[in-house]
């Protein structure tokens, strides 16, 4: 299918997918796009589709060209929906040159399981010709694989963007402008897809924003030829941090989570949060999980600076809620956000620990350890609760207090 | 028994613990933030660097060489790939963690005084 004069589409369609890497809904199934572009001295096929779908690429590009014209092949990630047909085109060209970029190199072995494949490896402003057409690469990691790039026709100004503004949308109509409703479909996939990499795409849109773009050539869902600077613009939108546009930017926050049964890990949390206050500088908001419900809290972990977390230990174990908040983590960029863990036990006390492993794997940084208290505080362990606010908030306003300690007082 | 001082530079604490002690046994201890999974040199979530005092640690073995030359990879791009150690190794050469020593916590035991920070 013509996407202009010289870009064809040459993807597949994939309406039945109802589940996309595990975690992802495609009620509407998806797209693998995949695009051919013609200059006056040769072909370049970027990007190919996932293994499964290979006979409708294949189908699709031999309508448009023969594997003999194809000079180049692009890359612009290497994940297996669209690297899974690149095998069998390099061996009905092999006379093409791959492209992929510089982090791609140890990957593209691994993925395919041999060391022998000839590529060139491209950054930020290298360029390949096809004559009358010039593609530009723009390197832009981690969305939402490490090697992702995106490639510019310039002479066109048709954006190839990867997965960067992408969605899971199946419409044989193609165009944003043509097919149906798919807003549900392109929020949802930056919501899952590129929310944990926001600075990633703060960078990559000073790369792609002063571009000329006529179009957007995503690799799933609607090519976007309808105002396709829209699109970038929500996705600097999505990716500014909502906090700092209502208040001072740099307020650092605190949260504090609890959820507590006969009320003393709560207690621990009000008096954690008054040592905090007294370091002062930075706002402190205290929240109680019962009930459950974490998703609301999402947004706001993402914009703050440090966030403890209290459980009690019941059954050996931290208490579903506060799992609930840990796993929603994943959904977002929490490393280096200071954290803690505290709370009331009976007699084995096991949940303090467990969060705060939990808080190192997600690579916050737990600058005092877990502040466990064995059943009801008194007024000296209320103290200790006061003192750790007063130690995290210090560390959070870049001044940890020193100590001098003997290993066998720990 | 011999004693000797480090300081972890994030939290701002210095312990005095007896000489052969490993660092993970105390930066767990005071909240410094450095992670650790396995314990025994395989994970290399352990990473720490040194500021102050290499020549006080113990030196590396063959063990925990292998793992940081893996977890820089990890670091890097995060991804695993079937080894191709020689562009590891000057990979690592060309960072070298911005000119930081780089070793284990669970394999680093202390004989002297030194500073030592996550990375
Ligand atoms: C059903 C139940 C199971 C418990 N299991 C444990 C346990 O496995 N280990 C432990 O240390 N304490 C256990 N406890 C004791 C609580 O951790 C202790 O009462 C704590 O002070 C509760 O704090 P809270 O008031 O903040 O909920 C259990 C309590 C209940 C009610
Ligand atoms: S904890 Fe795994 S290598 Fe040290």
């Amino acid at each position: 299918m013509a996407v202009t004069d010289r870009v064809h589409w040459i993807g597949a369609f994939d309406p039945k997918m109802r589940t996309f890497d595990v975690i992802l809904k495609t009620p509407n199934g998806t797209t693998y796009n995949a695009y051919l572009v013609r200059g006056s001295e040769g072909v370049a096929v970027i990007d190919t589709v996932k293994a499964e779908t290979a006979d409708q690429f294949f189908t699709r590009l031999e309508a448009v060209a023969d594997y003999s014209e194809i000079k180049v092949i692009v890359l612009n990630h290497l994940e297996p929906d669209h690297s899974g047909a690149l095998p069998e085109l390099m061996r009905r060209a092999p006379q093409a040159t791959l492209y992929i970029s510089d982090a791609a190199q140890l990957m593209l072995k691994a993925l395919l399981n041999n060391s022998n494949i000839a590529y060139t490896p491209v950054t930020t402003n290298d360029r390949v010709s096809l004559g009358d057409r010039t593609l530009r690469f723009l390197n832009t990691p981690y969305l939402h694989w490490p090697d992702t790039q995106c490639t510019y026709l310039e002479e066109e100004g048709v954006l190839f963007s990867g997965d960067v503004f992408g969605c899971h949308y199946c419409d044989e109509q193609l165009f944003n402008d043509s097919v149906g409703d798919f807003r549900f479909s392109f929020e949802y996939y930056y919501s899952h897809i590129m929310r944990p990499f926001k600075q990633y795409v703060l960078s990559a849109l000073e790369l792609i924003e002063p571009l000329q773009i006529n179009l957007i050539a995503p690799t799933h869902g609607p090519i976007l030829r309808d105002h396709p600077r829209h699109y970038v613009e929500r996705y600097r939108e999505l990716s500014t941090p909502q906090l700092h546009l209502e208040i001072d930017h740099d307020v650092k926050t605190m949260l504090i989570f609890y959820i507590s049964s006969y009320g003393n890990t709560m207690h621990m949390a009000e008096a954690i949060r008054d040592g905090a206050l007294e370091i002062g500088g930075f706002r402190i908001s205290l929240y109680d999980l019962e009930g459950g419900e974490v998703e609301p809290f999402v947004d706001l972990v993402e914009d703050a600076d440090a966030i403890l977390v209290g459980s009690p230990t019941i059954n050996g174990d931290a208490v579903k809620p506060v799992w609930d908040l840990l796993s929603s983590f994943a959904k977002i960029n929490v490393k280096g956000k200071v954290a803690g863990a505290f709370g009331s036990y009976g007699w084995s006390g096991e949940a303090v620990r467990m969060v705060e492993d939990r808080l190192r794997g997600l690579k916050m940084r737990v600058p005092a350890g877990g502040l466990r208290i064995k059943l009801i505080p008194s007024d000296v362990e209320l103290e200790d609760c006061r003192d750790y606010g007063r130690d995290i908030g210090a560390f959070l306003m870049g001044k940890p207090r020193a100590r001098e300690i003997d290993m066998s007082q720990l | 028994m011999a004693k000797a001082k480090i300081k972890f530079a994030d939290v701002n604490v210095t312990v005095t613990v007896p000489v052969g002690t490993r660092i993970i046994e105390i930066s767990e201890k005071v909240g410094s933030y450095i992670a650790y999974n396995c314990r025994e040199g395989d994970c290399g979530s352990c990473l720490f660097t040194v500021l102050d005092g290499a020549e006080n640690l113990s030196t590396p073995s063959s063990l925990e060489e292998a793992t940081l030359f893996a977890h820089f990879q990890e670091v890097l791009d995060g991804w695993r790939s079937a080894g191709d150690l020689e562009s590891l190794q000057s990979m690592m050469r060309r960072e070298n963690f911005a000119g930081k020593t780089c070793r284990l916590a669970c394999q680093t035991q202390v004989f002297g005084d030194a500073t030592v920070a996550p990375i």
